[in-house]
C-alpha cells in the first residue's frame, strides 16, 4: 500500500514554481498570452522586478530555501534592455549563482530566459517546458525541511 | 624588473628606511609574540625589532587586509604580509574600501602557514625558515599546515607594489614591482636597485600541481543534503564573516530584521511553517556569503580559522568561489587594474550558463 500512495503522490505533483520577470519585457509577455488566451500551466507565482538587474541572486536562493520547487527569470533579449545594459549585469550574476549552484546539485531547479514583450506564444510555451521538466525532477529536495 | 639582493637580516634596515625617509607613514607587519607571530604597527623606526625573519614564519594570525578595510585615510601605510593579504588588499582597492595612493603592499614569499596552536607548541621546531622537504618532514610528525594553505596555488611573492623573494640560505631578493614600488625603494640610502630577473616559472608549477592535487583530494560537498551536514554544527556566530577581509558591507544583510529575525519575527514564520531552525537563516546566510565572495575570495582560509565549531569551511568558501572565478576567468588580487567581474560585462557571453 505505502508504494501505492507513492506513485499516487508522484502523479499527483503539482510543483510551486516561483518566477521573476522584467516589468517591461516577460511581465509583458505573459499579459499577451494571457489576453491571447494561451494555455499554460498554473503552477508558476510571477514576481515583477522593473529589471533584470534587480534580480538579486538572494531571491532566487531564498525561494529555493523556502521549498520553491522551481524558480525562474526572464528578462529582455541581450541588447534589448530598457535601460540599456541592465540584463548584462543580470546576466553575470545568473551565472554566478548558477555556478553554485550547480555544485548543490540545485542548477536544474533555476532556469533563466529572454522573452521579450511580443513573445506572448514563447512565454506559454516556456512555462509548459518549465512546469514539465520540475515535474519530472520531482519535489524540491528542500521542502519542508526544517531550515 | 628592479631589485636588490640583500641577506634576511638586512630587510630591517630597509623597513627603517622606509618609515626614515617617510615613504611610508606606518608599517604593519608581523612581530613575534612569546611563541607565535602577530602584528603591529610601527611609526617610530627604532620600534623595528629584529629579529625581522618573524615575516617569513608559517603562522597565520589574521588577515591584515581586514585590519585596513575601509580606512580610507591621507596617511600612507606600508603593509608587510602574505601574498593572500596582500591580494586581499587589491580585492578592497577595487572594491573602494582602500584608496590606492595611501598603501604601500609589500609581499612575502609564503610556505604555507601551520595553524596557530601547532606553530606556538613547536615553534622552535618549526623555526622562520621553512621549506616545502621541512614542511614533509614535519608532516611525517604529525604537525600538518593549514588546508586553506595547502590547496594554495599563489603563494609566491607577485603581488603588490614590492615583492621580498627568497632566495637559497638566508639571501632574499626585494623587488619593486610596481612604478610606486621601485620609487619607494630608490628612496632609501643604502639600497642600490639592479636589474634582476627572476624566473619562477618552474617553482610555480610545482606549487600549483601540487595544490590541484590537494584540493581534489578534499572530500566535495556535492548536495544540499552534503552541505547541510558539512554546516550541522553552525551556530551562525557570523566570525567567518567578520574576518573574511573581503566581506566588507557597511551593514551586513544578516544584522538586520529581514535576515535576523527575532522575537514576534520568528514566530510569524515558525507559525507559518510549522518550524524553523534556531538560530535562523543559517543555509541562507553561507550561501549568500558564497555568492557575496565569489569573484573577491583569496581562499586565506580566516573563515576556518574563526570557526568556534572548526567547521573546514576551507572546503566551502576557497573551492566553490573559485569555480565562480573560473567562469570569468578572474583570479583575485592579481591585478588592481583589472575590473570586478560584476562591474563590466561583454555582449556576447555565458549564454551556455543561464539554462
Amino acid at each position: 500500500m505505502g508504494e501505492e500512495t507513492t506513485k499516487k503522490e508522484e502523479e499527483e505533483f503539482e510543483p510551486k514554481i516561483v518566477g521573476f520577470t522584467c516589468n517591461w519585457c516577460t511581465y509583458a509577455a505573459a499579459d499577451l498570452a494571457g489576453t491571447s488566451r494561451k494555455k499554460y500551466p498554473p503552477n508558476s507565482r510571477i514576481i515583477r522586478l522593473m529589471c533584470s538587474a534587480r534580480l538579486d541572486p538572494m531571491f532566487v536562493l531564498k525561494a529555493l530555501l523556502n521549498g520553491a520547487d522551481g524558480v525562474f527569470f526572464s528578462g529582455c533579449h541581450p541588447g534589448e534592455c530598457h535601460y540599456i545594459k541592465g540584463n548584462y549585469y543580470a546576466r553575470r550574476r545568473i551565472a554566478a549563482i548558477r555556478t553554485i549552484l550547480k555544485q548543490l546539485g540545485l542548477d536544474n531547479r533555476f532556469k533563466s530566459y529572454w522573452i521579450s514583450a511580443s513573445e506572448g506564444e514563447k512565454f506559454a510555451n516556456t512555462m509548459k517546458g518549465l512546469t514539465e521538466e520540475i515535474k519530472e525532477l520531482g519535489p524540491s529536495p528542500l521542502r519542508g525541511k526544517i531550515l | 624588473m628592479k631589485g636588490v639582493e640583500l641577506k634576511s637580516g638586512d630587510l630591517e634596515g630597509l623597513f627603517k628606511g622606509l618609515l626614515d625617509k617617510k615613504v611610508v607613514d606606518c608599517l604593519i607587519l608581523p612581530h613575534r609574540v612569546g611563541n607565535n607571530v602577530a602584528h603591529m604597527m610601527v611609526t617610530d623606526k627604532d620600534k623595528i625589532e629584529p629579529p625581522v625573519p618573524a615575516i617569513f614564519a608559517p603562522s597565520f594570525s589574521v588577515n591584515v587586509a581586514n585590519i585596513v578595510k575601509g580606512w580610507l585615510i591621507k596617511e600612507k601605510i606600508g603593509i608587510v604580509a602574505k601574498p593572500c593579504e596582500i591580494r586581499a588588499a587589491i580585492e578592497l582597492i577595487k572594491l573602494k574600501q582602500m584608496d590606492k595612493e595611501s598603501v604601500l603592499l609589500i609581499s612575502v614569499d609564503c610556505p604555507g602557514a601551520f595553524t596557530n596552536q601547532d606553530y606556538a607548541d613547536h615553534a622552535e621546531e618549526i623555526g622562520d625558515w621553512v621549506d616545502s622537504a621541512k614542511i614533509e618532514e614535519l608532516k611525517g610528525k604529525g604537525i600538518a599546515i593549514r588546508e586553506a594553505c595547502e590547496i594554495c596555488d599563489k603563494r609566491l611573492a607577485d603581488v603588490g607594489d614590492i615583492g621580498i623573494v627568497r632566495q637559497d640560505g638566508d639571501n632574499v631578493v626585494v623587488v619593486g614591482i610596481t612604478d610606486m614600488g621601485v620609487e619607494a625603494l630608490s628612496a632609501i640610502e643604502d639600497i642600490s636597485l639592479e636589474d634582476k630577473d627572476i624566473d619562477r616559472s618552474g617553482e610555480i608549477e610545482k606549487i600549483v600541481s601540487e595544490a590541484k592535487k590537494k584540493k581534489d583530494a578534499l572530500p566535495e560537498i556535492s548536495s544540499v543534503e552534503a552541505l547541510e551536514e558539512f554546516l550541522r554544527d553552525c551556530i551562525v556566530c557570523k566570525n567567518c564573516r567578520d574576518m573574511c577581509p573581503v566581506c566588507y558591507c557597511k551593514e551586513c544583510f544578516f544584522d538586520q530584521p529581514l535576515g535576523n529575525p527575532v522575537g514576534g519575527d520568528l514566530l510569524n514564520i515558525a507559525e507559518l511553517r510549522g518550524a524553523i531552525a534556531v538560530p535562523a537563516n543559517q543555509l541562507m546566510y553561507h550561501l549568500t556569503r558564497v555568492y557575496h565572495v565569489s569573484t573577491t575570495c583569496v581562499g586565506c582560509g580566516a573563515c576556518e580559522d574563526a570557526c568556534p565549531k572548526d567547521i573546514p569551511l576551507t572546503r566551502l568558501y576557497p573551492v566553490i568561489t573559485k569555480k565562480v572565478q573560473e567562469i570569468f576567468e578572474y583570479v583575485p588580487g592579481k591585478d588592481v587594474e583589472e575590473p570586478l567581474p560584476f562591474t563590466v560585462y561583454e555582449e556576447e557571453e555565458l549564454e551556455d550558463k543561464l539554462r
